[in-house]
């Protein structure tokens, strides 16, 4: 039986770090499919980043929402406040939140992860790293609506009025304008730190890039047969 | 790498929770914007008359279709972490200097294309202009803020 590489990093590769343009052909060529497959599976991967928000919002204010729900792939947080949407009627608020706009970061990391050949664990660990900070653009989103969007009596009603309602401002723009690009970026980087060593030019580094593909290279392989070990 | 996490984490913080403030708002983001629009819009009139501006907007005299610049699509966010990320590697101040000004020149560049790409991609298809806008293209900014901070540290002197 053929032994299994579980490991595409750990093939043997050359000691010189990618050049650049290479990497930037391979991040554009991986963008392509890593966002279709991220959009057309919205659905299922919006779950984890919704629920992960919804216990978020369990700890930041708890008793607000009272029900998670689906909308194709929008995520609708039911909260327990009242709302007058005409005389003699009362309702609940509910909101709704697109977390696409918060999740687009996944395949961003994808690509950039399948550009540098990472191992599918490295890949997942990442994908899983990612979901508190879906979370938190999730959950801020949430809480910008009923905080600040929807009025002054809708946040004083929830007690979000005054410097509770500052700070969510500041977390939403974190949440929104930082966190969904950056993070998958940063992430990358953690999962790449030889190779940056070694672009940086240290000598020093950049043997360490070296000797670290060597030593994968070198290295036994979990699942391989010792025949192929030898 | 924990020392540049650290100092790239508070270096952000510093510089992200001042470009929120009014101060900062009315004596630098908002002329910027404003600034961006003016240019996108000049590029954009080299070969299309139908171009005006109002403020931060830039608006089509064809068909009324026009767009807001907002936070986000300035790119100073994306300056911002390039900055950062320049400020937090261990280099010479010099090659800081050089590099933050070459690179925010880079991601700006990269910035009036996608203000000029969605400004036609909004009157052909709102539906693809929504896409590009909310994902395609922040992704495609922040691969231009890592392409920029990878060239940087390459053109960094050696470690001796």
């Amino acid at each position: 039986m053929a032994a299994v590489d579980p490991d595409p990093a750990a093939r043997p590769v050359n000691a010189a770090p990618p050049r650049i343009a290479t990497l930037v052909l391979r991040i554009g060529l991986w963008l392509v499919p890593s966002f279709a497959a991220w959009y057309l599976t919205a659905r299922f991967h919006g779950v984890a980043a919704g629920e992960a928000a919804h216990a978020l919002m369990a700890i930041l204010k708890p008793g607000l929402v009272s029900a998670l729900e689906r909308q194709g792939s929008d995520l609708v947080f039911v909260t327990t406040l009242l709302v007058h949407p005409a005389p003699g009627e009362t309702g609940v608020l509910v909101t709704e939140v697109n977390p696409l706009l918060y999740t687009y970061g996944l395949p961003l990391f994808v690509a950039l992860m399948l550009a540098t050949r990472a191992s599918g664990w490295r890949i997942a660990a990442g994908a899983a790293l990612l979901v508190p900070f879906q979370a938190w653009g999730i959950a801020f989103d949430l809480l910008a609506q009923v905080g600040i969007r929807a009025g002054p009596a809708v946040s004083v009603q929830a007690g979000l009025a005054g410097w509770p309602s500052e700070a969510i401002a500041l977390a939403y723009q974190a949440g929104s304008l930082l966190f969904p690009a950056l993070v998958p970026v940063f992430l990358w980087g953690g999962f790449n730190r030889p190779l940056i060593a070694a672009l940086a030019g240290s000598r020093q580094r950049g043997a360490g890039y070296a000797s670290e593909q060597t030593a994968r290279a070198a290295a036994p392989r979990i699942g391989s047969s010792p025949r192929s070990q030898q | 790498m924990a020392r540049f996490a650290i100092v790239f984490a508070v270096v952000l913080a510093a510089l992200f929770a001042a470009e929120l403030t009014p101060p900062v708002q009315s004596a630098f983001v908002v002329p910027w914007t404003a600034g961006l629009v003016r240019l996108s819009a000049g590029l954009i009139g080299l070969f299309d008359p139908h171009v005006a501006t109002l403020g931060k907007i830039l608006l089509s005299t064809t068909n009324g279709f026009a767009i807001s610049i907002e936070a986000g699509c300035n790119g100073v966010e994306a300056a911002l972490i390039l900055v950062a990320a320049m400020l937090a590697f261990p280099a010479p101040w010099r090659h800081r200097a050089l590099g933050i000004l070459a690179g925010l020149m880079a991601v700006q560049a990269l910035n009036v294309v996608r203000v000029v790409s969605l400004f036609y991609l909004g009157q052909w298809n709102v539906a693809a202009f929504e896409w590009a806008h909310y994902y395609l293209w922040q992704a495609l900014i922040m691969v231009d803020v890592l392409v920029v901070w990878l060239l940087w540290i390459r053109t960094l002197p050696r470690a001796r």
